[in-house]
């Protein structure tokens, strides 16, 4: 058997390149983005982040302990995430949006169908599906994040992190959590959940797709 | 009337998503013109397409005479590896997929370089930029046309890594050890011009004019074409590449991308976010951002992320 990474890389690549040829997503990096439009996205990011670490508890609840590998691979990395949403709020004060106002937000559908789905899928689906979810958003920040900072600190002019901080910590910080990822993947043997992880994965690379082309 | 206007025989003739299939039916020549989007690269899906053209081709012998790769992306042939899936698997420190990928490259180089072998003449119509593994497989063809205004180079050392998928031996067989050196380690971009007076490309012409090139270089060739063939086999003989030795080359390639720190990376992010500028309608490309980098490198200029001369 081939270890579960390749497998999942492979099969997931068309869903991962859906996002990096978005038109939309394309112009984020090319040309970044008005403050209006980076507000909108941390104001969807903070309800993204907010329920990250939720969703890995509810699938770490269900997970039984022939995968208990994961839940502890779980453990570790909600400890990692605890917080960051405040991180997501102080980059929006310094965006010009206070705190009261922001968690005042309520998400897009789109964010509701994205944390909906995960949530299920951690429930009913498979519990290890939560894989699919951090994969993707680790792809996301640690592979797009970079080019997506840079683009975004050249057009709001700015010198520093102040305003950036979650983006721009988590191209870094996900980049070493993909390694943890990896070997832990590499790890689950059995096609349920294997499956359950790469549509989890595609699912989630689609709608964050949805989320910005939205902004 | 357009020398490639026929449809492809009902055999090879798949619908791809990646590539576009033309085809003479007077000559057998098939034309593979691949467009990537956003930037024109060798995907896993791309490879996996071109992989059945192939397979096609050879499931059917005598059926298809010459093979032609080309673009269908203006401006540009191919920048050869995906960079952001190359980034995934260095930041997931992941060798085996990293060796997956670069295999998969190896086993398309294979088919080419024994084309001769199963009665195909290959041709690169390369009327746009290409670099890296783009270049690699533009010079795996029996025959390298480029239009002028088409530049290309091995950039890979300046994120330090190298073209692994073949360059060297390509590079060897077709200019001789001093020139492949100086090429892969300047990491330097040049002229359609330059690379003909190296001995990479054999025929330079006219933008727009490549396919008047193609057209009357398979008209030379095809009275002459089972000489030419069993030439070529003759010349692997005489120059031999082996797949084992492509296989070393792929595997030290793998380890080496292991090796790349966030530098890197943002290097190859940074002409990737180029090249995403140039598609969403800006001036430059990947092709200026390394020139841009030439010089930086150069003058001791390196920056992360922007350069001097970007933030004037």
């Amino acid at each position: 058997m081939i270890p579960f990474f390749i497998d999942l890389v492979t099969r997931t690549d068309e869903a991962r390149r859906a996002f990096e040829m978005n038109p939309k997503v394309l112009d984020i990096v090319a040309n970044g983005l008005s403050v209006e439009r980076y507000r909108k996205l941390l104001l969807e990011l903070y309800h993204v982040v907010w329920h990250f670490n939720p969703i890995c508890a509810a699938a770490a609840s269900r997970i039984p302990d022939s995968h208990k590998h994961i839940r502890y691979f779980l453990y570790d990395h909600m400890k990692e995430e605890a917080g960051h949403e405040e991180w997501v709020l102080n980059d929006l004060d310094a965006m010009g949006v206070d705190r009261p106002y922001a968690v005042s937000c309520h998400p897009t559908l789109l964010v509701l169908a994205l944390n909906g789905y995960n949530y299920w899928s951690a429930d009913r689906r498979h519990p290890c599906s939560v894989l699919g979810m951090i994969y993707a958003l680790e792809v996301i920040a640690s592979v797009y994040g970079g080019p997506i900072t840079s683009a975004i600190r050249e057009s709001l002019f700015l010198e520093t992190d102040r305003g950036i901080s979650f983006i721009s910590s988590h191209a870094t910080l996900d980049a070493e959590h993909m390694v943890d990822l990896r070997v832990v993947m590499n790890q689950i043997n059995d096609d349920d959940a294997r499956d359950a992880i790469i549509e989890a994965t595609a699912f989630n690379f689609h709608q964050f797709t949805r989320i910005l082309e939205a902004i | 009337m357009k020398f490639l206007a026929d449809a492809p025989p009902s055999k090879i003739n798949r619908a791809y998503r990646y590539m576009r299939l033309e085809w003479n039916s007077e000559f057998a020549v098939l034309a593979a013109r691949i467009a990537v989007r956003p930037i024109q690269c060798y995907s896993l899906a791309a490879m996996a397409e071109l992989h059945q053209v192939f397979s096609d081709i050879s499931a059917n012998p005598g059926l298809v005479k010459h093979f032609v790769m080309a673009s269908d992306v203006r401006s540009v042939f191919n920048f050869g590896g995906d960079l952001s899936l190359f980034v995934l698997l260095v930041r997931a420190r992941d060798l085996d997929s990293l060796k997956l990928y670069a295999r998969r490259c190896v086993d398309l180089v294979w088919w080419l370089e024994n084309a001769a072998q199963i009665g195909v003449y290959t041709t690169a119509l390369v009327q746009g930029d290409t670099l890296g593994g783009g270049l690699e497989s533009a010079l795996l063809h029996h025959n390298v046309i480029f239009e002028r205004g088409a530049q290309a180079g091995f950039p890979e050392v300046l994120f330090n890594l190298f073209p692994g998928m073949g360059a060297w031996h390509l590079a060897i067989r077709k200019a001789g050890m001093v020139v492949a050196t100086d090429m892969i380690l300047s990491g330097q971009i040049y002229t359609a011009e330059q690379l003909q007076r190296r001995g990479l490309v054999d025929l330079v012409v006219e933008d727009g004019e490549g396919e008047i090139a193609l057209e009357k270089l398979v008209r030379s060739v095809s009275p002459r074409l089972r000489g030419t063939l069993a030439a070529l086999q003759a010349r692997r003989v005489a120059a031999p590449i082996t797949y084992e030795s492509l296989q070393t080359v792929v595997d030290l390639w793998a380890a080496t991308a292991l090796t790349l720190t966030d530098r890197d990376l943002r290097l190859m992010e940074r002409l990737a976010r180029a090249q995403v500028r140039k598609v969403g309608g800006g001036a430059e490309g990947a092709v200026e951002e390394i020139k841009r980098m030439e010089l930086d490198t150069a003058w001791d200029f390196e920056k992360t992320g922007v350069s001097e001369w970007s933030s004037f």
